[in-house]
């Protein structure tokens, strides 16, 4: 039987300005966690926050979540000291798919980064070949850079200011790829709407496959309750559109069957 | 042993503790977390006669001790309901009840005369007259005593199962809508749904949730629904079943010395898949320490000042 597991904070590292990255133990959250799933986390308000899972060590025993201060859940959480307990939901929902994948690009902005750092140390893991596409505002927002060095085969970053790597966003990298690049690629998304929706659309013309993960405003994160769900194309004849759930469904989707 | 078994009319159940329409869905991922078979039953999210999609845009907001929603009775119709997931739940072990939504009195006849045939395996049908994120039907009637007797009346028409009436707590008397459902032939008035609520992003000067208003539910609500309970307690002669707010054992014991016969337990059970558990657990230890033998010996014994 799955379970709200009450878990210690073993460990919490600023990365950033106003960025973390917190470290639980949790047995069970670490032997189960995909790429592109997520745990949903408990603050000291009323309802849990989802966060990707940025990195798992199943033989410690212990996994990661990256997060960005924007309000006051993650006020709390990016403030918590380590020995303070959680109530954590996961590992939830669906992640990328790796199947048949000949090489990978992984495009992230903003918070997306950080399931993608799953998703490439998964990718090394396979023996598939990666490619690490991140973007930021400007060089002082750049982190985890070493970290994506680690586990892609290579890394590019841009940034609107234009002040390291190529200046503008992921779109513009995606232009600098080559044909050899490309080949046989499949492209997995994270990060501000408008980014994955750029990215899907320039996947849709270059005929690549894209995952993204969609991110809604949650309450269970389990899938009771249908306050998650994300608009994709129809199945049957008639139906407008579909309503599925993000974090059941999702949050991984392929961009191909997004309303957006 | 304390006997946790508790009456609504004919129904039996196991336990006074049953999972809220709509938090639940039909109980698949719940089942995941809690062992539904010791639970007294298992509400489904509200049906329609033809699947709708719900509401668009964000459907959600957190308040202090609650949440509000505006899901707009997202749900795959009754025929699908019946096809894909009723088997699946008979499984379960528990009672089914299976709330029904609907837009006009027809709606409700209609699927009152689906879901009571005899043949169809589910335990009780509760009419939600109370869903506030739709633009029609449902509160509308609850509303209004003329509302609900007319649909409760005529639903009694098509069905011998019991029915249970879920009304609103967005009415300046329960007591009056809660007599109408008895009048019509309810078997039972649930109590109360969810308080019709509204929050603001203040950068954008617009309503958190895109339908602008959405049900409050949660620990927030659980003094009005007590209130209601306590109310219509005094003048009802059919059982009431408690919701809003309930979180723990304490809970549930408040709502049925209130005058609940059972409880139904919606948000909780959202954030903490797995609390029905650690209730009952509860519930047992407060009885063997009160010396309490039948649970149900609580019902309705609020001493007033
Ligand atoms: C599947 C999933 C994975 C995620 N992974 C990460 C992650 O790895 N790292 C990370 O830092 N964050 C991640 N997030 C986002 C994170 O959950 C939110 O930032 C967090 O819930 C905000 O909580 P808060 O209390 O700090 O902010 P709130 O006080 O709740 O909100 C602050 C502001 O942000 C807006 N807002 C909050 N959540 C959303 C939303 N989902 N959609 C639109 N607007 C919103 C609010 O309207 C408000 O203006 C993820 C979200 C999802 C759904
Ligand atoms: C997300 C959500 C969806 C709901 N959907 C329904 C529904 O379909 N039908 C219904 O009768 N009540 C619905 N409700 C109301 C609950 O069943 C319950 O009456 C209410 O939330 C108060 O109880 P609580 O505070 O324990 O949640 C819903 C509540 C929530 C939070
Ligand atoms: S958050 Fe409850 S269904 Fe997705």
């Amino acid at each position: 039987m799955k379970k709200e597991y009450r878990i210690p904070l073993l460990s919490n590292v600023a990365v950033g300005s106003a960025t973390h990255v917190l470290t639980f133990r949790s047995k069970e959250i670490a032997a189960a966690a995909n790429p592109g799933q997520f745990v949903n986390v408990s603050s000291d308000l009323f309802l849990k926050r989802p966060f990707g899972v940025l990195d798992t060590d199943p033989e410690a025993g212990t996994f990661s979540i990256g997060v960005r201060r924007i309000g006051a859940g993650t006020g709390y959480i990016c403030d918590a000291v380590p020995g303070t307990f959680f109530e954590v939901l996961g590992p939830l929902g669906n992640g990328f798919v790796f199947d048949q994948t000949k090489r990978i690009i992984a495009i992230g902005g903003g918070t997306g980064i950080f399931p993608l750092r799953f998703a490439l140390k998964r990718a090394r893991e396979l023996g598939i070949p990666s490619l690490s596409l991140n973007g930021f505002r400007s060089k002082s927002d750049i982190i985890l850079l070493s970290s994506f060095e680690e586990v892609a085969d290579q890394v590019r970053i841009s940034t609107d200011a234009g002040d390291f790597g190529t200046k503008g966003n992921v779109v513009n990298l995606l232009s600098e790829l080559t044909k050899e690049e490309m080949k046989d690629a499949i492209l997995m998304t994270v990060g501000p709407e408008i980014m994955m929706k750029n990215v899907a659309k320039w996947a849709d013309g270059a005929g690549l496959f894209c995952q993204v993960s969609l991110e809604k405003r949650m309450a269970c994160g389990i899938g009771a309750c249908l306050v998650c769900v994300c608009k994709v194309k129809a199945e049957a004849e008639g139906e407008p559109f579909r309503h599925v759930r993000c974090c059941k469904e999702g949050p991984v989707f392929a961009a191909s069957e997004v309303i957006w | 042993m304390v006997d946790l078994t508790v009456r609504v009319g004919p129904t039996v159940l196991k336990s006074p503790l049953l999972l809220a329409s709509g938090t639940c869905g039909f109980g698949r991922e719940v089942a995941e977390y809690e062992d539904l078979f010791v639970i007294g039953g298992i509400c489904t999210k509200g049906l329609t006669l033809m699947p709708r999609l719900g509401n668009e845009g964000c459907r959600t907001a957190e308040t202090p001790s609650g949440m509000l929603n505006s899901v707009g009775l997202q749900n795959p119709g009754v025929h699908a309901f019946l096809r894909d997931e009723l088997p699946n739940m008979r499984s379960f072990g528990t009672k089914i009840i299976v709330n029904v939504a609907g837009h006009d009195t027809d709606d409700y006849f209609r699927m009152a005369q689906i879901l009571g045939d005899p043949s169809v395996p589910v335990d009780v049908i509760e009419l939600n007259l109370s869903c506030p994120n739709v633009k029609e039907g449902c509160m509308t009637f609850g509303a209004s005593e003329e509302g609900v007797y007319q649909i409760v009346k005529g639903v009694r028409e098509y069905t011998d199962k019991p029915v249970w009436v879920k009304l609103t707590p967005n009415v300046t008397s329960i007591t009056e809508t809660a007599l109408a459902a008895e009048n019509a032939g309810a078997g039972a008035v649930v109590l109360i749904n969810t308080l019709l609520g509204m929050a603001i992003d203040i950068k954008s000067r617009r309503p958190v949730l895109q339908n602008n208003t959405g049900g409050l539910s949660g620990p927030a609500i659980k003094p009005i629904a007590l209130r209601m309970i306590a109310e219509c307690d005094q003048v009802l002669h059919i059982p009431i079943i408690g919701c809003g707010g309930i979180a723990s054992a304490k809970d549930v014991i408040e709502f049925m010395i209130a005058g609940a016969s059972a409880v139904q337990i919606g948000t909780m059970s959202l954030l903490h898949p797995g609390i029905c558990e650690k209730i009952t657990n509860d519930l047992i230890c407060y009885a063997e320490s009160e010396s309490i033998e039948r649970l149900s010996d609580l019902t309705g014994t609020l001493l007033r000042w």
